[in-house]
């Protein structure tokens, strides 16, 4: 009777069925060399566990407790024609980008992928282009607040049901900085939730200086975010 | 809010996983960015009432293989200099810990990543060969041949160091 030594490791992890397990252990009282080797593949299956125990018992670093969280996904800007600082950063544009086709942003949606990333189109587009802060959700759409980047263009948080973001006036359109999933579980609208305060937060990061005022803003609609 | 809670529950394995399938502490949590990210724009996918560890071991599995070509960062460390800082303040047994970790650590990453990812979910997460070979979707064959030799060459490797 032989033992292979794929069924021996299942025996010391406890995989095997009860006929099996019969079977080695009759094997295992018959060969001394059997036994040591199950005992080995239960001392080093120990010795592996319990080196990566730690980690499983240390604090979650802060960005990735608030990030799971908020439920804030980001977007590099422009991630073609920028150097990846990190591979996470690289990652995150390009699958997180397919993931979001891949669930159904569609052309004719208010978010479509361009060249660049994800931009805004539709009513989402126009909400962004003409709607102050100050009108609510008529549009389906709240704006949250508008400023400026570091890099001097505008952008603009929006909440709306299905999606909340960062866009940010590139050309004649709106790049997709940050987007949130805007709704609750079970459908319910979600009135500034943890993902608003995450955007806002990201928000801040961005902002060179103070966020625009009511006149500011309106100044900006009017010179059409130029 | 369950989603986020379930995620935020998960994270401390999720963590564990990435240790153990990257060989740098900075790359690991970087994957357990990517992964959570991944997660968050992809929920809509994820069926309530079945095992989200399941669901997320394989999406930073994916994660892990998507952004190899991405890696640049050398093999040297495995302790990064941040984690390195603090062994002096720690106390004995938590540098024995750490020397340990480092040591399996440099034993995993000798591994070819399919034997790796195999002795990760099986040995450091603890899941059933069923279990683990459903995350990487291969046959029950595959996942224990690959446990077999990965075993194998831990052994001889943390043999050689003990």
């Amino acid at each position: 009777m032989t033992i292979d030594r794929e069924t021996l490791m299942a025996y010391a992890d406890g995989e095997c069925d009860p006929l099996t397990t019969r079977r080695v252990e009759r094997a295992i009282a018959a060969d001394p060399a059997l036994a040591a080797e199950v005992e080995a593949q239960r001392a080093l299956r120990a010795r592996i566990g319990a080196a990566f125990a730690p980690i499983a018992a240390a604090p979650v670093p802060p960005r990735i407790a608030e990030l799971a969280a908020s439920n804030v996904v980001t977007f590099p800007a422009r991630p073609k024609r920028r150097f990846p600082a990190g591979w996470a950063g690289a990652a995150a544009a390009s699958l997180v980008l397919g993931l979001l086709i891949g669930r159904g942003i569609a052309p004719g949606g208010p978010i479509e992928a361009g060249p660049d990333g994800l931009v805004a189109r539709g009513t989402l587009a126009r909400a962004l282009d003409t709607q102050p802060g100050s009108d609510g959700a008529a549009s389906g759409v709240r704006m949250l607040a508008s400023f400026r980047a570091a890099d001097g263009g505008y952008c603009r948080v929006f909440a709306g049901s299905a999606t909340s973001g960062i866009a940010c006036r590139d050309g004649d359109a709106w790049t997709l900085r940050r987007t949130a999933s805007g709704r609750a579980e079970g459908g319910a609208y979600r009135q500034a939730g943890s993902a608003d305060a995450g955007l806002m937060a990201a928000a801040q990061d961005m902002m060179a200086g103070q966020p625009l005022d009511g006149a500011g803003e309106a100044a900006a609609i009017r010179q059409g975010w130029r | 809010m369950s989603f986020e809670r379930d995620l935020t529950a998960l994270l401390p394995r999720l963590r564990r996983f990435a240790h153990a399938l990257a060989r740098d502490a900075a790359d690991a949590d970087d994957l357990t960015q990517v992964a959570v990210e991944r997660a968050l724009v992809a929920r809509a996918s994820f069926t309530a009432g079945t095992r989200m560890d399941s669901w997320m071991y394989r999406i930073m599995r994916n994660a892990w293989i998507d952004t190899a070509r991405m890696r640049r960062r050398a093999a040297q460390t495995f302790v990064a200099e941040e984690a390195g800082a603090e062994v002096g303040d720690a106390g004995d047994r938590a540098i024995e810990a750490r020397v340990e970790l480092d040591r399996v650590g440099r034993a995993m990453a000798t591994l070819p990543d399919e034997q790796r990812e195999a002795v990760a979910l099986v040995l450091v997460e603890g899941l059933a060969y069923k279990e683990a070979a459903a995350v990487l979707d291969i046959p029950m064959g595959t996942l224990t041949s690959r446990l077999v030799r990965g075993r194998a060459a831990l052994m001889t490797k943390l043999g050689e160091a003990a």
